[in-house]
C-alpha cells in the first residue's frame, strides 16, 4: 500500500525516468535480435515469444508500418543504430536548420516571458530546454559533417559499385549544400535582438554559436570541395570504364573494322610514335693494352671447351614475335613427320631408307635437314626404345686425311 | 650524362619507363634538363624522349619520321590494334573477378591467386578467360586453367603491361603501358568518329 502512494506521488519527472530506464533496458534485453532486424531490414517474430513482442511493440522500438508488413525497428531506432554504429549506409544528416531555429525563437520567448513574470526556476527549466535545442543543433550539425567526412576518407567504400557511389556522391553533395544553405538561415543580427541584455543569452545564441557555425561551414566548404574532386575521379573512372567495355563491344561487333594508316600521315600523331629497340652491343676487343690482362683473366675463370659453341646475342636485330613463332612451328611439324615415319617402319618388313620415305611421302622438307632429324630423333629415344630399331648410317669417307665421313643415307628397321 | 648509361641502355632497348617499372628512373626522366641531355645524346640514332600525354609513361620515340621509321610504325601500330580486343576483354574480366570499381589503371596490384580462385569458381567467367587465353595475343593451347592463366600472365608480363616486383611471388602491378593503351583507345575512338557513346550500355559492368 505505502509503496504504490509512494509510486503515485513521484514526480512527472521521477516517472519519466523510470519509463525511461524500463526502455532503455528493453533495447538491452533483445540487443542481438533488434541488431539481427536492423540488418535484415525486418524483425524476426519467431525468435521471442509474443509478451517480449507486445513489449517491444508497446515500447515504441518496433512498429508494424503496414498491416501486411513485417514488424521492423521504428525509424527513431533505425536512426540511433546507424548513429551508434557509425553505419553510413542508413546514418542520416538532418538538415533541417529552419524547424531548429523556430523552437530556438519559441524558447527563448518562453524564457524571457518566465523572467518577467519573475519565476525563476521556470526560467531556469526554459534555459536548460534552449541550452540543450542550441547543443542539439550544433550537435547534428558536427555529426553530420563527422558522417560526411567518413564517407569521403572511405571513398564511399560501404556501397559497392560505382554508379552506387557516384549517387551517394550526389546526395551527400545535396546534404552538403542544405547544411550551407541552413547555416544562411541562422542570422545573428536576429539572435542578437532575441539575446537582448541577457548575459547567459547572448553568449549561448552569439557568441558560441558564431564560433562553432564559422567551425563548420569552414569544415562543409572543405568537404565540398573534397566531394567535387571524388566526383570527377569516380566519373572518370566510370568514363574509362565505359571506353574499355564499349571500345570491346564494338570490336567484337566489327571483326574487320579497319583502322587509319596512322603511321604514314604526314603528321604522325604522337602517340603511335614509338621507336624499334636497339640493342647495344659490345665484343671482346684487343686493341688497347690495357684490356688485355682483365680479359686474359676472363677468359680463364671461364670453363671452355672448344667443342661447344655459343651463339652469341645478336645485336640490332628487331625481336618479332611471329617471326620466332613460325619458326617454331615448322620445327614442331618436322617433328612430327619424322615420328610418323618411324612408326611407318612397323607396317614395313625390310629396313627403310629415310631418303626414300621422304620422296614418297612428299614431303616438302631439304633432304640434310630430313636426316639430321630422323638420327636426332633415333639418337634422342630411351635406351630399350632405341634397341627395337635397327639403325644404319650410309656414309662415304670423303677425305682420307682426317677420315671425314659424310652421312647419305640412314636406314632403319623394326628389330 | 655517364649516370644516364643504364637508363639510356633501357630506353634504348624499347623499354617503356612509368612510376611501377622503375621510379628511380621514372623521377629522373621527369626532369626537363635530363630529357634534354638524352635527347641530345640520341638524336644521331634517330631518337628522343617521349612521353604519353599524362607523362606517366616515356618511351623513345622517332626524331624524323623516314620511310624505315614509317615501316616499322605500321608494323607496330598493326600489332597494337590486333592485340587491342585481347587486352580490352583482359581488363574487364580482371575487373568483374576482383569486384573493382573502374577499369585497371596503372598502380593497381593483381594477385595471380586471388584471380585465378575467382575465375575457377565463376562458370561463366572461366569460360570467357578460357576463351581469351586462346586468342592469338595470348595463345594458350592448354584446356588446364591454371596453364591458361600463368601462359596469359606471362604474355601480359613480356608485352610490358605488367610488373612483377618479386621474381617467386605471383603478384603483379599494373604498369603505365595500359595508360598508353587506354590513350590509345580513346584515340581512335575520335579519330574514327566511332559511336561508341551511343552504344547500348551494359550497367552490371559498373
Amino acid at each position: 500500500m505505502a509503496s504504490r502512494k509512494q509510486d503515485k506521488d513521484k514526480s512527472p519527472q521521477s516517472r519519466l525516468h523510470a519509463l525511461g530506464v524500463a526502455r532503455l533496458n528493453l533495447i538491452g534485453k533483445y540487443s542481438s535480435q533488434l541488431m539481427d532486424a536492423y540488418i535484415k531490414g525486418h524483425f524476426d517474430e519467431t525468435s521471442i515469444n509474443d509478451s517480449a513482442l507486445d513489449k517491444l511493440v508497446k515500447g515504441r522500438i518496433l512498429h508494424r508500418p503496414d498491416e501486411s508488413q513485417p514488424l521492423s525497428l521504428r525509424p527513431d531506432m533505425n536512426t540511433l543504430i546507424a548513429s551508434l554504429t557509425e553505419d553510413e549506409r542508413k546514418r542520416q544528416i538532418n538538415a533541417d536548420v529552419a524547424g531548429q531555429l523556430e523552437q530556438i525563437r519559441t524558447l527563448v520567448k518562453h524564457f524571457s516571458d518566465a523572467q518577467y513574470r519573475g519565476d525563476y526556476v521556470g526560467s531556469e527549466h526554459h534555459f536548460q530546454l534552449l541550452t540543450e535545442k542550441v547543443h542539439d543543433m550544433t550537435g547534428q550539425f558536427s555529426d553530420a559533417i563527422v558522417s560526411l567526412w567518413n564517407r569521403l576518407n572511405s571513398d564511399f567504400g560501404f556501397v559497392s559499385n560505382l554508379g552506387d557511389k557516384i549517387r551517394e556522391n550526389e546526395l551527400a553533395q545535396k546534404q552538403l549544400r542544405r547544411l550551407l544553405d541552413g547555416f544562411e538561415l541562422i542570422d545573428f543580427n536576429e539572435m542578437i535582438e532575441l539575446a537582448q541584455s541577457s548575459g547567459p543569452l547572448r553568449k549561448l545564441l552569439v557568441s558560441q554559436l558564431q564560433v562553432v557555425i564559422s567551425d563548420h561551414s569552414s569544415s562543409l566548404l572543405e568537404v565540398q570541395k573534397r566531394l567535387v574532386e571524388l566526383m570527377a575521379r569516380f566519373r572518370q573512372q566510370q568514363e574509362r570504364a565505359q571506353l574499355i567495355s564499349n571500345m570491346a563491344a564494338f570490336l567484337k561487333q566489327h571483326p574487320k573494322f579497319e583502322v587509319g594508316d596512322y603511321p604514314n600521315r604526314t603528321n604522325v600523331p604522337e602517340n603511335i610514335n614509338h621507336a624499334a629497340p636497339i640493342i647495344a652491343s659490345a665484343s671482346v676487343a684487343l686493341d688497347r693494352v690495357g684490356d688485355q690482362q682483365p680479359l686474359g683473366d676472363i677468359v680463364r675463370s671461364l670453363e671452355l671447351s672448344t667443342n661447344e659453341y655459343v651463339e652469341p646475342l645478336s645485336s640490332g636485330g628487331e625481336f618479332d614475335l611471329e617471326e620466332v613463332l613460325a619458326v617454331e612451328a615448322k620445327h614442331q611439324q618436322l617433328k612430327e613427320d619424322v615420328e610418323n615415319f618411324f612408326i611407318s617402319l612397323f607396317d614395313s618388313h625390310s629396313a627403310v631408307s629415310a631418303l626414300d620415305y621422304l620422296e614418297h611421302s612428299k614431303l616438302d622438307w631439304d633432304g640434310e635437314t630430313w636426316l639430321f632429324q630422323v638420327i636426332a630423333e633415333y639418337e634422342g629415344l630411351a635406351r630399350d626404345i632405341r634397341k627395337r630399331f635397327a639403325f644404319d648410317k650410309k656414309s662415304n669417307e670423303t677425305s682420307v686425311f682426317n677420315q671425314l665421313h659424310v652421312i647419305e643415307d640412314v636406314h632403319l628397321s623394326v628389330v | 650524362m655517364i649516370e644516364h648509361g643504364p637508363l639510356l641502355e633501357s630506353l634504348l632497348a624499347g623499354a617503356s619507363i612509368c612510376q611501377v617499372t622503375d621510379e628511380e628512373a621514372y623521377r629522373r626522366l621527369s626532369d626537363e634538363v635530363v630529357r634534354e641531355e638524352l635527347n641530345h645524346f640520341l638524336r644521331p640514332l634517330n631518337r628522343r624522349v617521349a612521353s604519353s600525354s599524362d607523362n606517366s609513361v616515356y618511351f623513345l620515340a622517332y626524331q624524323e619520321l623516314n620511310g624505315d621509321a614509317r615501316e616499322h610504325l605500321s608494323k607496330e601500330f598493326k600489332q597494337t590494334v590486333q592485340s587491342l580486343l585481347p587486352l580490352l576483354e583482359w581488363m574487364q574480366l580482371v575487373q568483374e573477378s576482383l569486384g573493382r570499381d573502374g577499369a585497371l589503371s596503372a598502380g593497381d596490384t593483381i594477385k595471380f591467386q586471388e584471380f585465378a580462385l575467382r575465375t575457377e569458381d565463376n562458370q561463366s567467367l572461366r569460360q570467357r578467360f578460357t576463351q581469351l587465353a586462346s586468342d592469338r595475343f595470348f595463345k594458350s593451347s592448354s584446356d588446364n586453367l591454371d596453364a591458361q592463366l600463368k601462359q596469359v600472365f606471362k604474355r601480359l608480363k613480356e608485352a610490358g603491361y605488367l610488373h612483377q616486383p618479386h621474381k617467386d611471388r605471383q603478384f603483379y602491378v599494373v604498369t603505365g603501358k595500359i595508360e598508353q593503351l587506354v590513350e590509345m583507345v580513346r584515340f581512335i575512338k575520335d579519330e574514327e568518329s566511332l559511336p561508341l557513346d551511343d552504344m547500348p550500355q551494359q550497367e552490371s559492368m559498373f
